[in-house]
């Protein structure tokens, strides 16, 4: 059986919804809701108990506030921009203003003011939904920045009681307004659905910046069913399964699952109650998919990892045996390993025992599609929660071109993102890909790319010859597999001449449950390989407290002599694995957490090099000296805003 | 609840001694609807046990308490718990073994009526119940933002955590008025200015009076209405903070006197 006829044999099941002349997702929405009525879409966690949300509700919910905002002057074309947690309001607004043509660009809920103020004026958003008091105060805070916005919409109440801004409205007002109008013109929501077309834009999805000013990337409609039917073609998924909406929808990959897919297979879209519930959730709901992001899958093996630190003796054996022969046999069966059958047994004690019950725990027991999205999460990652019998995949895209590739089957390569996805014939051409001389991947097929708003110049940049160049360095296998390496930009050269792959190393480096953070130094004037390290004060504050280790403060912790032994143990178990030259050779551990307040991570945890860069210079010199100790002087800027200088003086560590 | 003159809840003229000691002298406070009063004073001034003569803990030996137009001074403080007077405490009382709903559900004690026989046949009594009371508590756990450790037992809290739990306990009583003696105290900068916004809360969203002993100067300038500063169990000074800032007997009962040369 050719790949191509599992895809064909996995889209006949779902509806043709192509045929049924249905282009958009309001439109699938109701095509959906005329089948299922009252089965439940959305789920979210109130007061305690699980409130549930059918087809019929939800209808309601968008219909009110889609005329809400017709009411209030919205048209088709015009921007709204959404902020808040994952929660049902978030997902109704948005496909309100796409069932009146309108575009969407959802921001994530952490953003600081002037984060905020670029896309929203980008954008050219006329109204902003809110979720709560914390993003209306920077709405209003920004207010007469942006003079296009006429209304801002919140659905959380609480906090709001003094406020009197004209601007300001809830949720449920809009929706009283959008009753009236429809009572005053009957038919007019099931009309603007109607008059939608695949090629609208439904989101502007910004791009988190790494580098540079964040680009809004277009997605069409079409590109959202267009990746859907990527996925649903590569595997197939039951009708009615549960889902963790977690990851925030202003990062395109939610937009694909929660927002596109959530209708189409349909999955039962449940909310967390609060981000600090969400591993309680997880086990209430049992998941049956679950899309995080490699961050979110490292903390909860570390999780893991750290409570077994903690158990007693016996436990502690007990699990390493479980994990030891369930890496014997998962990994196995993935390397297409014939599994003998007394390991067989062995396999179904050690579930018994053990990995059942550690699956159960983390509210894996039923998930069986599970995705990590976005490179880079280290192989012994994904090991780890096959050992444990949670049959974690790969899934690796770009905003711009859409999902591209996905471990696949039942034998996939675990040191890869896996092979090409089926393009649904219809929606565009297959995928192809190639990669350049200096390993950057070429892609082309699908949907294509639908450009930046209102940046044809950055769009024109990515293009070549009819290829999307991804930016990302990748090595093919013989097998079609895609091993991602690094950032084209961010591969680095030595003084030496050796290219070495720093994301490579960094994501290995984290998933030692001492290592919160790490980045990699080395260029063309550095001739080895360096490392900060921001040590995770949460696994080393038990660590130190157990061994009788005394210490005060983070930074006292972090240049403790101990800590510093144990962290050096961790590198030379990557290093282990490169190759002479990119090895780690002297590093630091900083003397303060990293923090996205102070810009030094990305909103989605990334570490920002270039700001990292400057900010420690004097490290790097450092480092790069033949010293072994120095006196730092970091600035800080505390919880309540104030700012400071941390001195300290730091230990520079040989390997 | 509000008497002629507008006021909650008055002290008039309080006298409280221990033997010889004098701990309030001639105290007369009032509390006017929809206000956090905030009480100050060193060490010993007497502001604890101003809180404990109005929620009947003590019974001065002088003077009177009214709530609204009932006199309480010689009722006993659980009768003033039912009339609406709820209080938190400095240090934590809380039952540590149970988890944070129990002990919510411990403030509600005063609404359950299910008798030993309803709650042993359970249906349809302490059943009916118990879901009206969970439900109350679920209300309290949301306002404040403590969905995430539900479940989890209170002896394993912070700090931080334990005060803001034994202030839900209070407002599980439904109170008309809540008395805080000291919720500030032992807590770091993040867990005050918490605390501060939910005290906020209590009065914006619940239109709770709240009646606030609190060390913390800059807590106590943000957020109170109105201060009345003890000194050796005396009324020194009663103003907005802004007056309470430039009082001259103020600064001189915080800071002492300037030694002449």
């Amino acid at each position: 059986m050719t790949m191509k006829s599992a895809a064909e044999k996995n889209w006949a099941k779902l509806p043709d919804i192509l045929n049924e002349g249905i282009e958009t997702l309001p439109q699938l929405m109701l095509y959906q809701a005329g089948r299922f009525g009252d089965r439940v879409l959305h789920r979210k966690k109130d007061f305690g108990i699980w409130q549930h949300y059918t087809y019929i509700d939800v209808v309601d919910q968008v219909k009110n506030f889609a005329m809400g905002l017709a009411a209030l002057g919205v048209k088709r074309g015009e921007t709204i921009a959404i902020v808040g947690e994952n929660e049902p309001e978030l997902f109704w607004s948005e496909y309100a203003a796409q069932s009146i043509g309108a575009k969407v660009v959802c921001l994530y809920p952490d953003l600081t003011t002037s984060q905020m103020e670029y896309v929203i004026i980008h954008s050219e958003t006329v109204t902003i939904v809110c979720e709560d008091q914390e993003q209306v105060d920077k709405a209003l805070e920004l207010e007469e920045k942006i003079p296009a916005v006429h209304t801002v919409i919140y659905w959380d109440e609480r906090g709001m009681w003094m406020y009197d801004d004209p601007k300001l409205m809830t949720f449920k007002q809009v929706q009283e307004m959008g009753k009236d109008y429809i009572g005053k013109h009957p038919e007019s929501f099931e009309g603007e659905v109607a008059a939608g077309k695949g090629s609208d834009i439904a989101v502007l999805s910004y791009t988190s910046g790494t580098t540079g000013l964040p680009k809004g990337c277009i997605l069409s409609h079409t590109y959202l069913f267009d990746t859907v039917l990527r996925i649903a073609g590569a595997f197939p998924m039951k009708p009615f399964t549960q889902y963790l909406s977690y990851i925030s929808p202003a990062w395109g990959t939610e937009q694909m699952f929660g927002v596109s897919m959530g209708l189409l297979v349909p999955f039962v879209v449940n909310f967390p109650e609060e981000p600090e519930t969400v591993q309680e959730n997880i086990r209430e709901i049992g998941v049956e998919t679950l899309v995080f992001a490699p961050p979110q899958w490292e903390s909860l093996a570390s999780l893991v990892q750290s409570k077994m630190i903690d158990a007693g003796r016996i436990r502690r054996r007990l699990f390493n045996w479980g994990i030891d022969v369930g890496r014997r046999v998962n990994v196995g069966k993935l390397d297409g390993e014939k599994i003998s059958r007394g390991w067989r047994l062995l396999y179904h004690i050690a579930d018994r025992v053990v990995l059942r019950h550690l699956r159960d725990n983390l509210g894996l027991q039923d998930s069986y599609f599970n995705l990590s999205g976005g490179s880079g999460m280290a192989p012994d990652v994904f090991r780890f929660f096959h050992s444990m019998g949670v049959k974690l995949r790969s899934v690796y895209g770009t905003t711009e071109m859409n999902l591209l590739t996905m471990n696949q089957g039942e034998a996939y390569n675990l040191e890869t993102v896996g092979t090409l996805l089926p393009v649904l014939p219809r929606l565009g051409p297959p995928l192809e890909c190639k990669t350049t001389d200096e390993g950057e991947l070429l892609v082309k097929g699908g949907l294509g790319f639908l450009g930046y708003y209102k940046n044809p110049e950055a769009t024109a940049k990515r293009m070549k010859d009819g290829w999307y160049c991804t930016g990302d360095v990748v090595n093919i296998t013989e097998r079609g597999e895609l091993v991602y390496l690094d950032r084209l930009d961010d591969m680095r050269r030595l003084s030496t001449g050796h290219l070495y792959p720093p994301q490579y190393i960094e994501t290995r480096l984290r998933f030692s449950p001492f290592i919160k953070n790490t980045m990699t130094l080395g260029d063309d004037e550095k001739p080895f390989v360096g490392a900060f390290i921001d040590i995770d004060a949460s696994t080393l504050g038990p660590w130190a407290e157990e061994r009788k280790v005394a210490y005060s403060t983070f930074t006292d912790l972090s240049q403790n002599r101990e800590i510093i032994e144990l962290i050096k143990s961790e590198i030379e178990k990557v290093n282990h694995f490169l190759p002479e030259k990119s090895r780690v050779k002297r590093f630091v551990n900083l003397p303060k957490e990293l923090d996205p307040d102070e810009d030094e991570l990305t909103r989605s945890r990334k570490i920002r090099r270039d700001f990292l860069e400057k900010k420690y210079a004097n490290f790097i010199t450092a480092i790069y000296s033949d010293k072994s100790e120095f006196e730092a002087k970091v600035p800080v800027k505390y919880q309540d805003g104030r700012t400071g200088i941390l001195k300290a003086s730091v230990y520079i560590n040989d390997l | 609840m509000l008497d002629n003159n507008g006021y909650f809840l008055r002290t008039i003229g309080l006298q409280l001694r221990f033997g010889g000691v004098v701990a309030l002298w001639d105290v007369t406070t009032n509390l006017r609807e929809s206000e956090i009063l905030a009480i100050i004073g060193p060490n010993g001034a007497g502001k604890s046990c101003l809180l404990n003569c109005m929620n009947g803990f003590y019974h001065a030996q002088e003077g009177d308490v009214f709530f609204g137009e009932v006199n309480i001074s010689r009722l006993k403080s659980y009768k003033i718990a039912r009339l609406g007077i709820a209080r938190t405490f400095q240090g934590v009382q809380l039952f540590p073994g149970l988890n944070v709903i129990e002990n919510l559900l411990t403030g509600r004690h005063i609404y359950m009526k299910t008798n030993p026989v309803q709650a042993f046949l359970y249906r349809p009594w302490a059943h009916r119940e118990e879901i009206r009371e969970r439900r109350k508590v679920e209300e309290i756990i949301d306002f404040l933002e403590i969905k995430h450790i539900r479940h989890k037992l209170v002896g394993e809290l912070s700090y931080g955590l334990r005060k803001r739990i034994d202030m839900g306990r209070a407002l599980a009583m439904e109170p008309k008025v809540l008395l805080m003696d000291e919720p500030m105290a032992g807590m770091n900068l993040e867990e005050k200015e918490d605390m501060a916004r939910f005290v906020i809360d209590i009065r914006e969203a619940l239109d709770i009076p709240v009646v606030l002993v609190e060390h913390d100067m800059q807590v106590v300038m943000d957020i109170a209405d109105r201060i009345y500063v003890l000194n050796w169990g005396n009324v020194i000074a009663e103003g907005t903070p802004e007056e309470i800032k430039k009082n001259p007997e103020v600064i001189q009962a915080y800071l002492g006197e300037e030694r002449s040369r």
